[in-house]
């Protein structure tokens, strides 16, 4: 039953764990958003099993638990959640790539793989926040940084791709750290089962 | 606790099989971005409200509407602000100026907002997600799919009550869950790794129960009950289609 081994990123052969896998990531996506909100921060921290599946098992699962993650929240509890599929998407394949290359092999390259990410889920993101809502997010402190912006005579969309970064930034740059920390503490055995990045890495 | 919004009930939109109401939320949100005019946009919500409240969920879509009070709130408050286009005051509270561009702005982007919100909650508060995920492996979906969409409304509540027993433990160890923001910060890993870990470790064997159950079989599943379409689900996708071709028709030759 043991995972295959891949020899690309790309590789596009799931296995049964890797199907599991899925599910379990979005789960713990929910749940660090429950934690998140009881502890009352001022993050998300809605992708952190996203970011841990595409680490473990590479981009196409990432991308897949992103996408299944969004359609089915869109479906079931939060309906806004459907139209920002692509970001998550976008998360679980930039993540899974950068990890196979590399980029989770210790905390200063996660730190910067959390400002990619945050860069790359404000630049998806932007062009759904400009068609939907004219390039607010409905998050307050961007919103605000938004209207001082636009109220300066900023072009929209410069302004809403700064209301979205400066949300992003932190929220994934967090969501990436926690995600590298319990990465590090997983059992051996367990990370290399997935046979995803940072398998890859230390053989290489 | 339950992830899935679904409420239970016998009414001729529960009755309806989940691919007319996936297609009565799909018009819904193509009519939504096909409407220009507020007017248009708020006759389209009126149509969901008379949808929602025939179908008895009219009260569960409220509180949906309130959860996302704020955010209909910002729009307003932002673009009537300061859009770009603004040019009449029409409020003003000391140096405060809204204006009138930026408010009707505003206030079709909240409509487009909830009427969004219920064109999918037409679908997704009269539908069981379960029939739902059936009827969409019956047409070809991978079953694969089926699976996770299933599993994922089964694992949230356990692993949500897992969190919960988590906090009660680390708590009586000492963990501190409320104060300053550095304090809140250092109790997220505590919570979250062993419930990330534990669950992982799980998935090692579920995936090895799955497979000696035939997971991995590429036969396609058969299914134990058989479809039911009521009788009144053609009248309604027909439905559909005609107030989606009037909403187009109405746009390009009226301005709606």
């Amino acid at each position: 039953m043991s995972a295959q081994r891949k020899t690309s990123p790309w590789s596009m052969q799931f296995s049964t764990l890797t199907i599991v896998l899925i599910p379990v990531a979005i789960g713990i996506n929910y749940v660090g958003k429950l934690i998140a909100a009881a502890l009352k921060l001022p993050l998300w921290l809605d992708s952190i099993g996203t970011v841990l599946a595409a680490m473990l098992a590479g981009p196409w699962v990432g991308a897949i638990s992103g996408a299944a993650n969004n359609v089915i929240f869109g479906l079931t509890a939060d309906p806004i959640s459907f139209w920002y599929l692509i970001t998550s998407i976008a998360i679980g394949f930039v993540v899974g790539y950068l990890a196979f290359t590399g980029w989770v092999s210790s905390f200063g390259r996660a730190v910067a793989l959390g400002f990619i990410v945050g860069i790359v889920a404000t630049v998806v993101s932007t062009p759904i926040n400009v068609i939907l809502w004219e390039g607010q997010t409905g998050n307050v402190w961007g919103d605000a940084l938004y209207a001082y912006l636009v109220g300066n005579g900023w072009p929209i969309w410069l302004a809403s791709f700064l209301d979205e970064l400066v949300v992003d930034i932190p929220d994934k740059l967090a969501t990436v750290i926690v995600s590298y920390l319990i990465l590090r503490a997983l059992p051996e055995r367990l990370a290399s089962l997935f046979a995803g990045g940072r398998d890859q890495v230390e053989r290489l | 606790m339950r992830v899935s919004l679904y409420v239970p009930a016998d009414t001729w939109l529960h009755r309806l099989d989940p691919m007319t109401k996936l297609l009565m939320a799909a018009a819904g949100v193509a009519l939504t971005f096909v409407l220009a005019r507020i007017e248009s946009g708020a006759v389209l919500w009126a149509i969901f409200f008379t949808v929602l409240g025939t179908g008895r969920v009219l009260r569960q879509a409220g509180s949906v509407f309130a959860g996302v009070g704020i955010i209909a709130a910002t729009f307003l408050i932002v673009q009537g602000l300061v859009h770009p286009t603004n040019a009449t005051p029409l409020i003003i509270l000391g140096p405060v100026v809204f204006y009138k561009e930026g408010l009707l702005i505003g206030l079709r982007l909240a409509l487009r907002l909830y009427n969004i919100l219920s064109a999918t909650l037409v679908l997704v508060l009269a539908t069981n997600p379960a029939d739902l995920t059936e009827a969409l492996v019956r047409r070809g979906a991978p079953a694969r799919l089926g699976y996770v969409i299933m599993s994922v409304l089964q694992i949230i509540p356990t692993m949500v009550a897992q969190s919960a027993a988590i906090a009660d433990a680390q708590r009586s160890r000492g963990m501190e869950t409320e104060g300053s923001l550095w304090v809140r910060v250092k109790a997220f890993l505590p919570l979250m790794g062993p419930l990330v870990t534990s669950s992982l470790i799980a998935t090692e064997e579920r995936a090895l129960a799955l497979e000696v159950r035939g997971f991995g079989s590429s036969a396609r599943p058969t299914f134990l009950k058989p479809e039911v379409r009521p009788p009144h689900a053609g009248l309604v996708r027909i439905m559909c289609v005609l107030t989606l071709a009037a909403g187009v028709a109405g746009r390009l030759l009226l301005g709606w």
